[in-house]
């Protein structure tokens, strides 16, 4: 089972090999999504590109302005983490802080995009999960990436209490 | 927003998908998630601030997280980036900063990078 633990530079992560399949498969297709943003009228694109004015035009021109910079940023964060997760097997490896913030924020664009798939609501969320809901496999994925999510935040609330391990 | 986990929870096998977002995107989706067109003012703002950044809660993003990027953008306490964090869970919204136009379409544009719902308005 996954483990992401506080270390002195930052997190070891370790996942074994099912783990680290099934993220490079999720962050593969985060990046198809991105990469085809533009084409792409949805929710999830919506949720990732969230309108920043309820004025139309001040919210087209906020787009315009940054949309391909945060595009990048979301891109670059996919980019790092496939790049840690490798070709195949699985990993253990230190990440870096500044890698871990981009682990985080890839994470989050990752759960917010299966999320709006799964149209969750809070009471969705902390209902449990039927395994006659065909939507039980995404929800149980959606909570499994929550408390990977949850391990890197403790790993690194940790560094930062102590200022060390 | 998701409250924090208190065990472990195992990789779902079975769900190991193949394409689960790209064939998720072809599914029936509902409703858009609206347009904000409720107007928001902040009584306790500074008239020489009028600029407000406003973050709104979500089912998916966790509290842990949520207080995590208000300390780290903003340079908050911990004290206070948990108080922001409960006030979007419990009242659906808070107001997270303010300023200058630019600053707050800096502030809105780096809580976009972290996947927070936040929209800009000004106070009058």
């Amino acid at each position: 089972m996954a483990s992401i633990q506080s270390h002195v530079t930052g997190a070891l992560v370790q996942l074994d090999a099912a783990e680290a399949e099934i993220l490079r498969h999720l962050f593969g297709e985060m990046k198809e999504l991105l990469d085809n943003e533009a084409a792409i009228q949805d929710d999830v694109i919506d949720r990732l590109f969230p309108r920043a004015y309820a004025e139309a035009d001040d919210a087209d021109a906020f787009s315009e302005l940054v949309g391909q910079e945060l595009k990048d940023g979301k891109l670059g964060a996919i980019a790092a983490v496939l790049s840690l997760l490798g070709g195949g097997g699985p990993v253990e490896t230190e990440l870096p802080r500044s890698e871990i913030d981009r682990w985080l924020t890839a994470l989050t664009d990752l759960r917010l995009a299966l999320g709006t798939r799964l149209e969750v609501t809070e009471e969705k969320m902390s209902a449990e999960l039927d395994p006659a809901d065909p939507q039980a496999g995404g929800m149980a994925l959606l909570h499994w990436l929550g408390w990977m999510q949850e391990m890197f935040i403790n790993a690194i609330t940790e560094v930062s209490d102590d200022g060390r391990t | 927003m998701r409250t924090d986990f208190v065990g472990p929870v195992a990789m779902p096998v079975s769900a190991a998908p193949t394409r689960v977002l790209v064939t998720l995107l072809s599914m029936e989706t509902g409703v858009a998630p609206g347009r904000i067109e409720e107007d928001i003012t902040d009584d306790a703002v500074e008239a020489d601030r009028p600029w407000l950044v406003i973050v709104w809660n979500d089912p998916v993003n966790l509290m842990s997280y949520v207080t995590w990027v208000f300390q780290k953008l903003f340079g908050y306490s911990l004290e206070k980036a948990t108080r922001l964090m409960l006030e979007v869970h419990h009242d659906g919204k808070s107001v997270v900063s303010s300023g200058s136009r630019e600053k707050a379409e800096l502030d809105c544009f780096r809580l976009h990078g972290h996947g927070l719902w936040a929209t800009l308005t000004k106070s009058d």
